[in-house]
Parts: structure tokens; sequence; C-alpha cells
């Protein structure tokens, strides 16, 4: 696994050598192409952080993850990853930090550090992926896209609660 | 987006007045510096596959790629030019090996080349926003790594229940997004029926 991804450089490189890509031209170009779009959804970024930084640290995700807990309870989601599962979708290195705490008090071994570590594993940061690779298009109506995405992850969050009681 | 926004930041900054009114502001300023720190990291990761894409472009290795992957694009992403379905299939890969960050840019030009000029997503953007957002990825090597390093004994064996449910999360987002996709596909049908120069002029 960790061989992969030099040599597919190396060989890019070396590709790009033998067909007379001006390689160093392309990284020049790379470079350029990444400030450039940096710039643009940088805005975007900031924002979205901004609202989850005050979402979780107020104290709010924690309100309202024990508002949804019995909800998530019926669905077969332990109360302990509530939390987790509220802020999962909006923000990647949130939930990664409640996830060092899950396996600091349960253990990392336990059925609900499993569950835990399948669920952030098993999904994505859905809002961050909606307002980045929208950025640039025009698009301002993104319809149905927010609700299947959510739905889907949040399914993928139940079937893994249920696949750790067994595997 | 508006609404959602208006209501995370304002409740949390009511719960914040209660609880603890001095930090509130820190808390917002601390929000924005990591998207700055976030912004650095990923100009730097940018920089480099922005790179590599542009040299893979010039000797012709996407076209390579998107023969390969193309019979499940074309089916999936209807309608879409060859140089968009490139994009697809490099950021699907990108995915499928875990380095979404990589993904990123090659998903912003896919998007870019699926839109039809309207405020709308197309339903082809939805759909590739969808699978983006339910993870296609096979490994989740950082949260092994990081379960190792809190001394988990079988750091890997959420490798199997993981990849379980992220295909059962991804296959559940392709099916429902194009069970929406269906009604506005009817629309379209209809539109057909309008004559020929009105559709011309609508597309400006």
């Amino acid at each position: 696994m960790k061989y992969i991804l030099p040599v597919f450089v190396i060989v890019v490189l070396i590709a790009g050598f033998v067909k007379k890509v001006g390689v160093y031209d392309s990284f020049v170009e790379g470079s350029r192409q990444s400030v450039k779009l940096l710039l643009e959804i940088f805005p975007f970024i900031c924002a979205v952080l901004i609202a989850v930084e005050l979402f979780s640290l107020s104290g709010l995700n924690a309100y309202f993850s024990r508002f949804l807990a019995p909800l998530f309870n019926l669905l077969g989601i332990p109360t302990e990853l509530c939390e987790l599962v509220v802020i999962r979708p909006l923000s990647g290195n949130g939930s990664i930090a409640i996830l060092e705490n899950i396996y600091k008090t349960y253990g990392a071994d336990s059925y609900i550090a499993r569950c835990g570590s399948v669920i952030v594993g098993a999904s994505e940061t859905v809002f961050y992926i909606a307002t980045v690779y929208f950025s640039t298009t025009k698009v301002k109506k993104l319809r149905y896209a927010i609700p299947v995405s959510l739905f889907s992850c949040y399914l993928g969050a139940v079937v893994a609660c249920l696949l750790c009681r067994f595997i | 987006m508006n609404t959602m926004f208006f209501i995370m930041t304002v409740a949390s900054l009511v719960l914040l007045v209660v609880v603890s009114p001095d930090s509130a502001f820190s808390i917002m300023i601390s929000g924005a510096s990591g998207a700055i720190a976030l912004a650095v990291k990923l100009c730097a990761i940018y920089a480099i596959w922005l790179s590599v894409l542009d040299i893979m472009q010039k000797v012709g290795m996407n076209k390579a790629l998107d023969k390969l992957f193309s019979p499940l694009t074309r089916k999936l992403f209807k309608g879409e030019d060859e140089k968009t379905r490139q994009y697809i299939t490099l950021n699907f890969s990108a995915n499928l090996l875990g380095m979404g960050s990589a993904a990123t840019p090659l998903g912003i030009k896919a998007m870019e080349g699926m839109q039809d000029g309207s405020d709308r997503a197309t339903d082809n953007m939805i759909l590739f926003m969808v699978i983006n957002a339910t993870s296609i990825q096979l490994l989740p090597a950082t949260i092994i790594g990081l379960r190792a390093s809190y001394g988990s004994a079988s750091a890997s064996d959420i490798i199997l229940p993981s990849l379980l449910a992220t295909l059962v999360s991804t296959v559940c987002g392709v099916i429902l997004a194009k069970a929406f996709s269906l009604p506005s596909k009817r629309k379209e049908k209809k539109s057909l029926t309008v004559p020929e120069p009105l559709k011309g002029a609508k597309l400006k």
C-alpha cells in the first residue's frame, strides 16, 4: 500500500519525460491552479468552519445529540455515539476529536469504539463536500442532494452499529 | 444553505450568551483560523496533485483510464463528455484509495463540466456529489492508524464492517438519487416538444 503513491508519481513523471512534456512547466502550472482554486473555495470553507466551530464548542451539539438520542437508540445507535453521528456530516476534524475521546473513555477495542470507527471510516463530511464541490459553479439550488446524502450516510451508520455486533 | 447557516450560528450564539459570553468571539475566530490552517494544507496538496494531473493530461493517461472505466461512468453519468468523464473517473480512483483531498480538485473540475449554466444542480451533479458524500473509500487507513495508537489489539478488524457500511450507503445513495431524478427526466421529455428555435433561445 505504501509504495502505490510514490511509484505512481514516478511513473507519471517518466511518462511525461518520454513524451517530451515539460515536467517543470507542469508543476508551475499545477501550483498556479492550486492557488487560484483555493482563493475560490476558501470563502466557503471559512464560513462553514465558523458555523461548525460555534455549533460544537457552544455545546449546542451536545444538547442536540441528547435531544435526538431516543430516535437514534430506536435505530440501534447507542447513546454514547449520538454526538459523533451528529457532527460527522459537519466536520471531519470534529468527528476525529470525538472519536479520540471515545477511544480514551471506553477503550479502543470496545463495542462503542468499534462502532464509532466504522461510522467515521465509512462516511464523509457531507456539508463540506456540498459547499466545496459546488463552489466554482453557478449552482445555488442543490435540490435533493443533501437529503439523499444524509439519509444514505445515516443508513450506513445504522448498518455499521448492526454489523459491529456480529463481526 | 442560508437557512441552515443562520439557524446553526444564531442558536449557538444564543446558547453561548447564556453559558459563556466571553468565549463567543474567540470561538468564531478559532473557526476562521482553522479554515486558514486547512486552506494552507489543502493548497499544498492541490499543488502537487494538480501538477501530476497536468502531466497526465499532456501524456494522455487520462484517456487510457477513461477507456477502462467508461462502461460504468457512461451508464451512471449519461450525456457527459469525455473530459468530464475523465475527471469523474480520476476523482473516484483517488477516493477509493482514500486520498480525499487529492480527489477534491478533480471533483470540482468534474462539477464544472457537468453544470448546465443554470442555478439548479443537474441530476448528474447531484449523483456525483452523493457518491462522494457517502464515501467509497476501500481502506479507512487514518482511522485504523488512530485506533492502533490508542492501544487497540486488532485495529484493522473494522475494515470489513466499514467496507460493508460504505457499500450500503453508496448503493442506497445511487438508488435514491436515480429515483429522485426520474420526475425531472419526464419534464425534460416534455420540453422536447418545445419548438427548436425556442429551445436554443432558452439555452442562452
